[in-house]
């Protein structure tokens, strides 16, 4: 029976980056890339955007490895708080004004057209709604409903307490559910039994 | 739980979608990123120090042009010293010998002395 090689920890390989080894970076791309486009993915709903995100996330890394203390945070919490950052800021940009006709449609073949359709400006009118709540709402409204992270981990990321958490959780859920209950009949949520 | 809060449970579920692998275009951007990082942070390599000798032998050329140079030296000092019957009768040759020539003979004023 062969023995596997130990996995190297990402902040091992963030310190043999900062080394110059090049083949660490290929290493924590191919994986830390998947997670970090989801995150940006789930935020902004747009590929190409969520693509630069990651892009930026990553590039950021890179300038911070020689400076990586790695008894200070997981290299995966500091990367939840820079797409997250990274997210909100586009978000606030783009002032999501998105159109219908804009909005891009998942490739699911077992959904009508109709359905498709709908999910997709349902997911757009949450982008847009998350993109006018306080950054910080945003973010961690983000993190527990998309991300699905636990309170305690969220209170890591955003560097504060479980209980701010659990109060900007609270807010923004009140201001999400205000903006996207004048659209209930558009979005199909009044009659929806799906 | 409230309709409000189906609705709302209902639109991060459907934003919830799986992680998913950047193209291959933005997996090659994100690693020539990591090159650049690299070769900016690369140690440029420093000069040994030099003592002021080695700087001046440096500035003539090295060895070979210390050596030529030290042939030439030796050789011109040779020549000034004891320099051959041939360089003798060119140097004649070229400016020619040392004569006087009084400007004015002696016995021009021998009159007018009183």
């Amino acid at each position: 029976m062969t023995k596997m090689a130990p996995v190297q920890s990402d902040a091992d390989l963030l310190a043999a980056f900062a080394g110059g080894d090049r083949s660490a970076a290929m290493t924590l791309t191919h994986r830390l890339t998947p997670r970090v486009m989801g995150q940006a993915y789930r935020m902004l709903g747009n590929r190409a955007e969520a693509e630069d995100v990651t892009q930026d996330a990553m590039m950021r890394l890179w300038k911070i490895a020689p400076d990586w203390d790695a008894g200070r945070a997981q290299v995966t919490t500091w990367l939840y708080r820079v797409v997250a950052n990274l997210c909100t800021d586009r978000l606030r940009k783009s002032g999501r004004g998105v159109a219908l006709d804009a909005i891009e449609e998942p490739a699911d073949e077992t959904q009508s057209a109709a359905d498709t359709l709908q999910d997709a400006a349902r997911a757009t009118a949450l982008h847009s709604a998350l993109a006018d709540l306080p950054e910080r709402q945003a973010q961690a409204v983000a993190l527990r409903h998309l991300e699905e992270l636990g309170n305690p981990e969220i209170a890591t990321i955003m560097d504060t307490n479980v209980r701010t958490v659990e109060s900007l959780i609270a807010r923004g859920k009140r201001a999400l559910v205000a903006k996207l209950s004048g659209r209930k009949a558009e979005l199909g949520y009044e009659d929806d039994n799906r | 739980m409230t309709t409000d809060d189906k609705m709302l449970e209902a639109a991060f579920s459907q934003a919830r979608t799986p992680d998913m692998m950047p193209s291959e275009a933005a997996l090659n951007r994100i690693m020539m990123d990591a090159d650049s990082v690299l070769a900016a942070s690369a140690p440029v390599p420093t000069r040994p120090k030099q003592g002021v000798g080695a700087m001046i032998l440096e500035a003539i050329g090295g060895w070979t042009a210390f050596g030529g140079l030290a042939t030439a030296t030796v050789a011109g000092l040779w020549i000034g010293i004891s320099p051959p019957a041939a360089l003798t009768d060119l140097s004649a040759g070229l400016w020619g010998t040392t004569i006087e020539v009084p400007v004015l003979e002696s016995d021009m004023f021998a009159g007018l002395e009183g």
